[in-house]
């Protein structure tokens, strides 16, 4: 009896998630009237502006996990070595990108760095990207955090520090021949997650007004019948891409995992 | 001028006083130990000389150089730390060219100092091994490798056998000090393992609640402890409560029995003690009952009751030679120049 209710609570899970994505291919295969074909695709892919903003896409999410990188690694590895006791507050800072929603945070983007302010960052393409970076790496904090924090967990933090200090190592040797390497698993995974989030990001892009492919999205979905499902099945597969490369490049890493 | 100075160091965390005018000269190349139970601040000065806590108080000086407020990777110490502290993400020659890769020594000239080094320690062919693929005495023979690469002026070692079993930490003790020997490199070594102090070291200092109790030679310190603490820590020791019956002529009374010192002792009443092997079942003495014979080799143990003390007696295994039995009345005595007098 538990194993039938087990198998009924995975068969409803399955089709929970599968029937959506299933009907989302079915239709995207039925441009052509009469019989499947892969037209949505083609047109969707020969679109300059899919292209366009899938480019820029990419570009936000690579700069984001660097940025995310540089801030988290660091603070992260700095909070356990000398601050441990204000590590649940780090931690609630990080979680605060679930709770405010990503729209209050723009608009207060919007009011504090408008054209009319100290710092005028929307007043250009570039700062406003620059802007647009920012807000995705908060984003993509709580995940980053996490792991890397995960990551740090497994260290002797300290004694690993005095360590490289006793061989001469300064901050930046320490951090980046020593913790960054020891943490790199966990950065991956981290760095994957935010991929996925930045690559589908509406709120911030639109309303920052940026090329970038979330808006894109919403604007062939409101405007095409048979693409937006295409797009879909492309945008699905792209984060899946991106989950089995971050379970490959951990696997890869974890062989020189330590145990102790 | 000694070639590491500590001076007057204290260290407070908070209100408690750990650490309280720690004084030490170490000459160029010595082999010293901290001696001392558990907490009573020995990690605490190590700490200090290599920089990673501020001294509340007192100064360092190396080689003349006050490094008292020189950061921990500018002091070119080497440390050597209980729990191995092994990079986990290099080889155990990457490990051991961390510190020269720090200083930007040539990959060449890098490989050749591994070699070197790991020859030292005895494995010249695990180079390409990590951390987790070795045992804990491989572990911190490496991590004594990485220490010791980039030429240090001071190697300090915190409990560093503490972690291993019983055999190699013998067999790694006596490997540490022919290294020491070999490159004449001034050493501190903390242990809680008087064993371990008493066999290595050119000098100890044994450490009681953040004070240097006595600093000595091994002999010196086991001979004649300077206090209570050191003597009860250091070796067993057998003591009797004793009246002091003529102090210039130095005779005492315990027990009802008679002993002459032969030296000058402060009236009123001492605590008389003696080691193991120094007390011998004699025909004049303090009366006492043997409770107990243990056999352990190379010495019989006797153990002995007299008045309120329990005594230990070590005996050298003499095939032949009768032994006391539990429940004989015997008497125990000890050379004069044995008896150590220790205050009330
Ligand atoms: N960072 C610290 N903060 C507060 N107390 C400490 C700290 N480090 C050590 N102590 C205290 O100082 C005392 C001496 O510690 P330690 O030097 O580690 O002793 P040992 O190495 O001889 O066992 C202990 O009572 C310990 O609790
Ligand atoms: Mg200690």
């Amino acid at each position: 009896m538990k194993r039938f209710w087990s198998w009924a609570a995975i068969a409803f899970g399955a089709i929970y998630f599968l029937l959506p994505l299933i009907g989302t291919i079915e239709f995207s295969l039925r441009m052509r009237r009469g019989e499947y074909s892969l037209d949505a695709y083609a047109s969707v892919l020969a679109d300059p502006n899919f292209r366009a903003t899938f480019g820029y896409s990419v570009v936000m999410a690579l700069l984001t996990i660097l940025l995310g990188v540089l801030i988290v690694v660091p603070t992260a590895y700095w909070v356990r070595l000398r601050l441990p006791r204000l590590r649940p507050v780090i931690e609630f800072i990080t979680l605060l990108p679930l709770v405010i929603p990503a729209i209050v945070v723009v608009f207060g983007y919007i009011r504090l760095y408008n054209t009319s302010s100290v710092l005028p960052l929307t007043g250009t393409a570039t700062g406003t990207n620059i802007l647009l970076l920012c807000g995705y790496a908060m984003l993509a904090l709580p995940y980053m955090y996490r792991a890397v924090d995960t990551g740090l967990s497994t260290l002797d933090v300290r004694a690993l520090t005095e360590a490289a200090q006793s061989l001469g190592a300064g901050w930046v040797g320490i951090i980046g021949r020593l913790i960054l390497p020891n943490v790199l698993g966990a950065v991956m995974s981290g760095a994957f997650l935010s991929f996925a989030i930045v690559i589908g990001e509406f709120t911030m892009a639109a309303l920052l007004n940026r090329p970038a492919f979330g808006p894109y999205m919403q604007l062939l979905g409101a405007n095409r019948a048979y693409e937006p499902a295409a797009l879909a099945v492309i945008a699905f597969g792209v984060t899946w891409g991106c989950m089995g490369l971050l379970q490959l490049i951990s696997r890869l890493l974890g062989v020189r995992k330590t145990a102790t | 001028m000694s070639f590491l100075v500590l001076d007057h160091l204290r260290k407070s965390f908070g209100p408690t006083r750990v650490v309280d005018d720690f004084s030490l000269s170490v000459d160029k190349g010595e082999f010293i130990s901290f001696l001392g139970p558990s907490g009573c601040g020995k990690t605490t000065v190590l700490r200090m000389v290599a920089g990673f806590e501020a001294p509340s108080d007192g100064r360092i000086l190396i080689d003349g150089q006050d490094v008292t407020r020189l950061r921990p990777n500018q002091r070119q110490i080497g440390m050597v730390f209980q729990a191995y502290a092994l990079f986990p993400n290099l080889t155990v020659a990457g490990n051991v060219g961390f510190g020269l890769r720090v200083a930007g020594v040539p990959r060449a000239a890098r490989a050749d100092r591994v070699a070197e080094m790991l020859a030292l320690i005895g494995l010249p062919d695990l180079g390409g091994r990590y951390p987790w693929q070795l045992s804990g005495g491989q572990q911190q023979r490496v991590a004594l490798a990485r220490a010791l690469a980039p030429s240090p002026r001071v190697l300090l070692l915190d409990e560093p056998l503490s972690a291993l079993d019983a055999k190699i930490r013998l067999s790694l003790r006596n490997q540490i000090r022919d290294i020491q020997q070999q490159l004449g490199i001034t050493t501190i070594f903390v242990t809680h393992d008087q064993e371990e102090a008493l066999s290595i070291s050119d000098r100890i200092v044994v450490m009681h609640r953040g004070i240097a109790d006595q600093t000595g030679t091994p002999s010196d310190i086991y001979n004649h402890p300077a206090t209570g603490f050191v003597a009860g820590f250091v070796g067993t020791l057998n003591r009797f409560s004793a009246e002091v019956v003529d102090p210039v002529a130095g005779h005492v009374r315990v027990e009802g029995a008679d002993i002459a010192l032969g030296r000058l002792l402060p009236p009123g009443r001492v605590t008389l003690a003696a080691r193991p092997e120094s007390l011998k079942v004699a025909p004049e003495g303090i009366p006492a009952r043997i409770t107990g014979v243990e056999f352990l080799g190379s010495v019989h143990r006797l153990r002995a009751r007299a008045g309120g003390a329990e005594l230990v007696l070590d005996r050298f295994n003499a095939p032949g030679e009768a032994l006391p039995r539990p429940g004989d009345h015997v008497r125990i005595s000890a050379a004069p120049a044995a008896w150590l007098v220790l205050p009330e």
